[in-house]
């Protein structure tokens, strides 16, 4: 007992002259502590073999290609209700027709081997997208790209192009002419020594791990402070949570099930909850497009709106860190201004058995010998799928099915192939599915409500557009409006437009918000502070999110 | 040399079967590569309704050429090697893929075999030579372990001596924190240290197998007549078991050996994936994960030519330890 004590006092004395040197050796200043040799570990999501791909435009690339080596012009933040942050940019503005967009962009900016970033780079890059179909993935419709000076871009566009704005200033990166000019196919490369604007710049690379170290010329000055950041590939949700409790992680994104419990006696270990997905009962709703079962009938999703205990579903399967949805499909709190009608703001938390009972009477669905109601024969039963093994939407679906018996409607779970569950809501064949509804570009509600239009979906047996209408919804009112909403940059304008949309979304309801689900984040203080809290949301801290992963890295401190 | 020819082409018939059965297979599966990719992407970020063309464009696999076409294409790629490339993974080329996951399963679970074999066959001599001593009263033990199903067993080791006793890494192939992979003693003595337990579970689960056949196998042996002509002659007990009694009892054992090399690759799948290691087995899940029909045939057709390749040898060598088989060619 006595010896293993004079171990760790002795290792403890030894820890402390070692810090104590590096400390003697950082030269004062800013830096504090150990910053000269800092470095901590993400777990992004990835499993398996890890392949090199640094094409920023490739589907395929590395996730801190996006945030850490490149950086595009703007950043959104999707965690709160803010302005979009200036990065390469500092300034824009549309023409009145919305063809012309305008570009200022920032002085004194370096790319990672020295050379000057001007708004030469940024007419390029929308060149390259122009000129390259394969790399278009936002579809942009471009006449030309040019620069006018060094500090000035000005993009042509053939139609009205409020609604790319977005992806034109938030999601595409600006890369290198003096780089991107000399590469052949840019679809097809691999961009093994990249060269970016961000905080980071690749350092070493193998098939299981790799290491992004510190752009000691980055433009934001002071930042980075973490000298190196390591990637790593874990394969189960096991091995992740026990490479974060062994100290292994200090930055992932994954829903640990039993957290309080897990990270109690963890004193370095803390979690953020950042909901921003939907989790919906998605309705394969549009008749008119092939769509067959009850759930066709509006009645039917009423009802099962009504009568869903969701506080209940929160405790049993959300392990009660999710929020309040609302059933336009916005984020209640984050895009309060977008939510015409207060009334609508949130979904009720307890059930209203009488007026899903008193809308399924209404519609002539009658409560047979079984409990189970039926109509002209057809009974009101149906299938719901989800993916094996999201435990979490199993026991959603388990508890759902005691819910909505209650009001006389009989829900089948089943439990698909992450394929099969994904193809039969792409080509429509499911009659309820549960999903989350997502991201979209930015926190425009248009992103969400493309979703409820024609524009985004296909009869029933071929592919919907992906993240579009998979319900097969159709309503002529909702595709005006989405229509009317694209062709001005006016906020006032575009809610008008929006109020029409959550007015008749709110009755039709083709996907039925159950909740916001859970984001959880999970950080160690041991290796890095200044992580996005509850209270400072300065970023939505998801360990996979591109664009935020390198302000996240940019505001992180040393530990003492 | 008949009897050659005639081996060989049987084999050639059987790679082209089973070529076929990979071409066609993994397209019968639902889900087009194209919708999972973006719908992968969409579960990170916002996917635009234009991304499906760019992504077709990017891929090249929009083309609606019918299946008959698609699969000569196919034959005609694998004749010049070219496997194709990854979905999953793109742009990288099957071929990189396979080249960079292959030698950690070879390592891992090939060499995993050959020690179990070793093991299992020595120890089975031993005991049957010796019947009724301790080490026959062990067979029962490792039969309990080969019947325990296999990735149970993974886990509860992994319990034991990842988590509860920390003597292993739980995961992966090599220290990635503190090691550079490449031809160096640290790097060498990371990938043992960490292969130590996924090997030590394929060896306890194999082991017992070989140990019963070739103990089974002595037993049989020691009672043939020349046996007992070699003990008359007064040759000595050990040069008996070995050049008497083991060569015949082996045979058997040598065949089944065969058969387990060639499904290495194949059976790599559950113990890469209760050990998060980076083989051949988690590129396989991976690509069925992502319809990513490209490399699950490369990996098939890596299957496929290590089982037939590993029998053909086989039969061959039979050929020479056992004369009696090439009797009637």
């Amino acid at each position: 007992m006595f010896k293993l004590k004079a171990a760790v006092a002795a290792a403890a004395a030894l820890t402390l002259a070692v810090a104590g040197c590096s400390g003697d050796k950082s030269d004062g200043g800013t830096t504090k502590g150990n910053a000269g040799n800092s470095s901590i570990t993400i777990f992004n999501g990835s499993t398996g073999t890890i392949v090199e791909n640094w094409n920023p435009f490739s589907p395929t690339l590395l996730q801190p290609t996006q945030g850490l080596i490149y950086e595009t012009l703007y950043w959104f933040n999707f965690a709160k209700e803010s302005e979009p942050t200036p990065m390469l940019g500092t300034a824009y503005s549309w023409d009145k027709t919305g063809k012309v967009l305008t570009i200022t962009t920032r002085d004194g900016v370096t790319w990672s081997d020295g050379q000057p970033f001007t708004a030469k780079d940024v007419a390029f890059t929308f060149d390259l997208v122009k000129r390259t179909p394969a790399i278009n993935a936002s579809g942009l419709k471009l006449v030309s790209s040019v620069a006018k000076d060094d500090k000035t871009a000005v993009l042509t566009f053939e139609v009205p192009s409020f609604t790319a704005e977005a992806a034109v200033i938030a999601n595409t990166p600006i890369v290198a002419e003096h780089v991107w000019s000399k590469i052949d196919d840019p679809a097809k490369t691999i961009n093994p020594t990249p060269v970016g604007t961000g905080p980071y710049k690749l350092k070493t690379f193998s098939a299981q791990s790799y290491v992004m170290e510190k752009n000691p010329n980055y433009w934001q000055s002071g930042k980075p402070q973490i000298q190196n950041v390591r990637y790593v590939a874990l394969a189960t949700a096991d091995a992740a949570t026990a490479a974060l409790t062994a100290g292994q992680v200090d930055w992932m994104s994954a829903f640990l099930p039993g957290l309080e419990q897990l990270l109690k006696n963890q004193k370095n270990l803390t979690y953020v909850n950042t909901p921003a997905m939907t989790t919906s009962v998605f309705t394969c709703a549009g008749a008119e497009l092939g769509c067959k079962g009850p759930q066709t009938d509006p009645a039917v999703r009423q009802a099962i709106y009504y009568a869903l205990n969701r506080d209940q579903l929160n405790k049993l399967a959300g392990g009660g860190f999710a929020e309040t949805a609302s059933p336009t499909l916005l984020l209640p709190e984050r895009d309060k201004k977008w939510i015409a009608d207060p009334a609508n703001a949130t979904t009720p938390g307890a059930p209203d058995v009488a007026k899903a009972n008193q809308i399924l009477d209404a519609a002539g669905w009658v409560k047979g010998g079984d409990g189970i109601r039926a109509k002209g024969g057809e009974k009101l039963s149906m299938t719901i799928q989800t993916v094996t093994g999201w435990s979490d939407y199993i026991s959603l679906n388990d508890a759902m099915k005691q819910e909505l018996k209650e009001v006389g409607i009989e829900i089948k779970p089943t439990q698909l192939s992450w394929n099969e569950w994904n193809n039969n809501q792409v080509q429509g064949k499911f009659q309820l599915s549960l999903d989350s509804i997502g991201l979209g570009a930015s926190t425009n509600p248009y992103f969400t409500y493309l979703k409820y239009t024609t524009v985004t979906t296909a009869k029933v047996g071929e592919s919907a557009q992906n993240s579009g209408n998979y319900s097969r919804y159709k309503n002529p009112k909702v595709d005006a409006a989405i229509a009317a909403a694209t062709n001005t940059n006016d906020e006032a304008a575009q809610k008008a437009q929006y109020a029409i949309v959550q007015q008749e979304i709110v009755k039709d309801l083709p996907y039925i918000p159950i909740y916001v689900n859970s984001m959880l984040t999970e950080f160690s203080t041991a290796n890095a502070v200044g992580w996005p809290s509850n209270e400072n949301k300065y970023a939505l801290p998801a360990s996979w999110k591109s664009w935020d992963n390198g302000v996240v890295l940019s505001n992180l401190q040393p530990a003492k | 040399m008949r009897y050659l020819l005639r081996k060989l082409g049987f084999y050639l018939v059987a790679l082209w079967a089973a070529l076929t059965v990979n071409f066609f297979v993994p397209r019968l599966m639902p889900g087009d590569p194209v919708d999972i990719l973006l719908s992968k992407l969409g579960q990170r970020g916002p996917v635009t309704p234009e991304m499906r063309a760019s992504t077709e464009a990017l891929l090249g696999t929009s083309s609606g050429k019918p299946l008959w076409s698609q699969y000569l294409e196919y034959l005609g790629n694998l004749a010049h090697g070219d496997l194709g490339v990854s979905v999953t993974f793109f742009p990288a080329s099957v071929g990189s893929i396979i080249e960079q996951t292959l030698p950690w399963t070879i390592g891992l679970i090939g060499l995993a075999t050959v020690i179990s074999f070793l093991v299992g066959v020595g120890l089975g001599t031993a005991a049957g030579w010796k019947r009724g001593s301790w080490l026959d009263n062990l067979i029962p033990v490792t039969t309990m372990f080969q019947s325990v199903p296999y990735f149970w067993l993974a886990l509860i080791l992994l319990f034991l001596f990842g988590s509860t006793w920390p003597l292993f890494p739980l995961n992966g192939g090599y220290d990635v924190y503190s090691v550079e992979p490449g031809w160096s003693l640290d790097f060498i003595g990371s990938v043992i240290y960490y292969g130590a337990l996924p090997a030590l579970t394929i060896i306890l689960s194999s082991v017992g197998g070989w140990m019963l056949g070739m103990r089974n196998m002595m037993v049989s042996t020691l009672s043939e007549d020349y046996m007992v002509t070699a003990e008359a002659k007064g040759l000595r007990p050990g040069r008996i078991m070995r050049r008497y009694a083991a060569r015949n009892a082996i045979l058997p054992s040598v065949s089944g050996f065969a058969i387990s090399l060639g499904f290495v690759v194949a059976g790599s799948i559950v113990t890469e994936a209760v050990f998060s290691y980076p083989g051949i087995g988690s590129a396989l899940l991976q690509a069925v994960g992502g319809n990513d029909y490209a490399l699950m045939q490369g990996i098939f057709l890596v299957i496929t030519l290590s089982v037939l390749g590993a029998n053909l040898l086989v039969d061959l060598l039979y050929s020479v330890i056992d004369p009696r088989t090439r009797a009637r060619a």
